[in-house]
């Protein structure tokens, strides 16, 4: 979620790139190295340097590059991480099996993560987009609202599930007590057709402040001449939000649309909380896990799950992050 | 003072209007569902149970003590306040380990190492490897391990936010320093730390919150109760007492209260950095 916000800046952005461009220049980024500064060094500070970006490498290596890929050999086995039985590699009959009907799950977990992923993306930017209008000001009500909107971020999703699951309480919630009003009652997160759209909007509710966020940060970027010359010509709020706001916020756009597709690909931890992949809401990340920890211990599996949910996210995000650059130069030249 | 058209006075009173109702829209969305998490906490079980809509006529503070003895809150309060702030240093440390040398250009092959950091923030889902890496290594269902673990996922953006910041500090002070003979270690924490003051502590506050709230690693590198930060220990609550909602969510408003103080009293920070580190990084 909030993590890779930055990155995607340098990744995209093509105004923000120039300028980060131009003050790496300034400040030298540009020059070649072993140039004079790196000299001053003394012989055992330049060693203690080497060390230190050795050691922050390593760390970064072991535990992020490392397991990155070894998710691949892991899935070409059939590792159950049980003491006492055997491993062999088994080639890609865990593939094969998702694949198949001999075990049935993965293509209705990709048909899930699809709607998913749509629905987090389209809501969450609408929203986002909308809240950005209204909170951008200055005023103290402003800010206390956009920290009110930023509670969930905080507050994680253990909380924040916990939270929806005792509003949604099928017996005692006051959600229940409200369909009952109206003299029905629905079982929320155990119910097929139901659980998927709730938890989507729960996703949303916990990401949505830092949506908000980075559109109020792009909002605050476009000038203001541009708004009082609309308005002095008589163009409505509506109009001004479709043709001003919307185009000129396509960097903030590129972050957030990419935020949410990536996000909403790969997480989990949020509907292991709300329904632990029951009631159709099993997303790929959420079968990848519960293949390896959950009502089974096939690891080698999980891996091959998790190998083509990191496929399907490459599929998905590399032809949008083009498409959306392609946008802001439209917009921008 | 000019007389305003009445179209326009229309206009300004529909735009407070829709402005308010905007912001009262909000408040229900975001913040009547804790209010009404504190409610339920502070309400006796048998008021809950025969009307969950009503607020207390009279407040039982005794589910919170309950709750703290029953769910061994203390004592995993203790646990997430270790790993969050061990694994948040470690891993702000080790940014500025990585982003000086790399911004400087002060070794071979910066931009390609950089190149990689940055590759760090799309990485796939790797808990599989890390679990049997854990189990290796021994870093399993034990606190130093637990630690260990949790110090590379905040480490890309760390390094990235952190080479912004550094790349705004002059590299006159790095030359002067060190023709002074000032040494790397020494430099870093005196020169550069003060000036990218902001940098590190936005790298420490969101890894800490990371941590704080991560729940799948404590469900899979952890086995021994006693070792559980309150995330997983408030969810295996839940697990147990699944209709205990007065007890459940006093355990809820425990857990949040010290990350929500700090979240208050450095919330400028995660505002500020979502809203303008993002756009002009």
């Amino acid at each position: 979620m909030a993590d890779g916000v930055t990155s995607l800046r340098l990744a995209s952005g093509r105004g923000a790139a120039t300028a980060a461009a131009r003050r790496r220049r300034r400040s030298g980024w540009a020059r070649r190295p072993g140039s004079a500064p790196g000299r001053l060094l003394s012989a055992g500070s330049s060693w203690t340097m080497r060390l230190g970006l050795f050691i922050g490498l390593a760390v970064y290596f072991v535990f992020g590059i490392l397991p990155a890929l070894a998710n691949v050999v892991v899935s070409l086995t059939n590792y159950s991480g049980l003491a006492g039985s055997t491993t062999s590699f088994s080639g890609l009959s865990n593939y094969r099996a998702l694949l198949t009907t001999e075990r049935p799950g993965f293509m209705s977990a990709l048909f899930t993560t699809i709607f998913f992923v749509l629905g987090v993306t389209a809501a969450q930017n609408a929203f986002g987009l909308l809240l950005a209008h209204r909170l951008q000001g200055g005023r103290r009500v402003d800010s206390v609202l956009r920290v009110l909107v930023f509670l969930p971020i905080v507050l994680g999703v253990t909380v924040v599930g916990l939270i929806w699951i005792l509003i949604f309480d099928p017996s005692q919630g006051p959600a229940s007590s409200l369909l009952s009003a109206f003299g029905t009652s629905s079982a929320f997160f155990g119910a097929s057709g139901i659980a998927l759209p709730l938890v989507i909007g729960v996703q949303i509710w916990q990401n949505l402040g830092f949506t908000t966020l980075v559109f109020i940060g792009g909002l605050k970027s476009i000038s203001p001449e541009i708004y009082e010359a609309a308005s002095m010509d008589g163009v409505g709020r509506w109009t001004r939000l479709r043709r001003i706001s919307l185009p000129l916020l396509a960097p903030a756009m590129t972050i957030n649309v990419l935020l949410a597709v990536i996000g909403s690909f790969t997480t989990y931890n949020l509907i292991y909380i709300l329904t632990d992949g029951q009631a159709s809401t099993m997303t790929l990340g959420m079968l990848s896990f519960n293949s390896a920890f959950g009502n089974s211990a096939d690891l080698g599996y999980g891996a091959a799950v998790s190998v083509a949910l990191f496929a399907a996210t490459l599929i998905v995000a590399m032809p949008l992050v083009r498409f959306l650059r392609m946008r802001e130069r439209r917009i921008f030249s | 003072m000019q007389a305003e058209l009445p179209g326009r006075q229309q206009a300004s009173r529909y735009a407070t209007l829709s402005k308010l109702a905007g912001g009262a829209l909000i408040v229900l969305l975001f913040f009547v569902p804790v209010l009404y998490i504190i409610m339920v906490a502070l309400e006796p079980s048998a008021h809950f149970l025969r009307d969950p809509m009503a607020p207390p006529t009279r407040p039982a503070p005794s589910n919170f003590s309950q709750v703290w003895a029953q769910g061994d809150l203390g004592p995993e309060l203790v646990n997430t306040v270790i790993y969050s702030v061990c694994a948040a240093a470690l891993t702000t440390a080790a940014s500025l380990l990585i982003a000086f040398p790399i911004a400087r250009r002060l070794v071979a092959a910066s931009g390609a190492l950089y190149a990689s950091i940055v590759v760090g923030l799309f990485l796939p889902l790797s808990i599989i490897p890390l679990f049997i890496e854990a189990r290796d290594l021994h870093l399993y269902d034990n606190r130093i391990g637990y630690i260990l673990l949790h110090v590379e996922p905040g480490l890309p953006l760390g390094v990235v936010l952190l080479t912004g910041f550094i790349a705004a500090v002059p590299r006159e002070l790095d030359e002067a320093a060190w023709s002074d003979g000032c040494g790397y270690l020494r430099y870093l924490l005196r020169v550069i730390a003060p000036l990218t003051w902001s940098g590190l502590l936005i790298t420490f506050l969101y890894s800490m919150l990371g941590v704080w709230n991560d729940i799948i690693g404590p469900v899979v590198f952890l086995v021994n109760p006693a070792l559980f930060p309150i995330s997983r220990g408030l969810f295996s609550f839940f697990g147990s007492n699944e209709s205990d909602w007065t007890l459940l969510a006093a355990g809820i408003v425990i857990a949040s209260l010290p990350i929500l103080a700090l979240f208050i009293a450095t919330q400028r920070y995660f505002i500020r950095s979502a809203m303008g580190g993002a756009i002009k990084m």
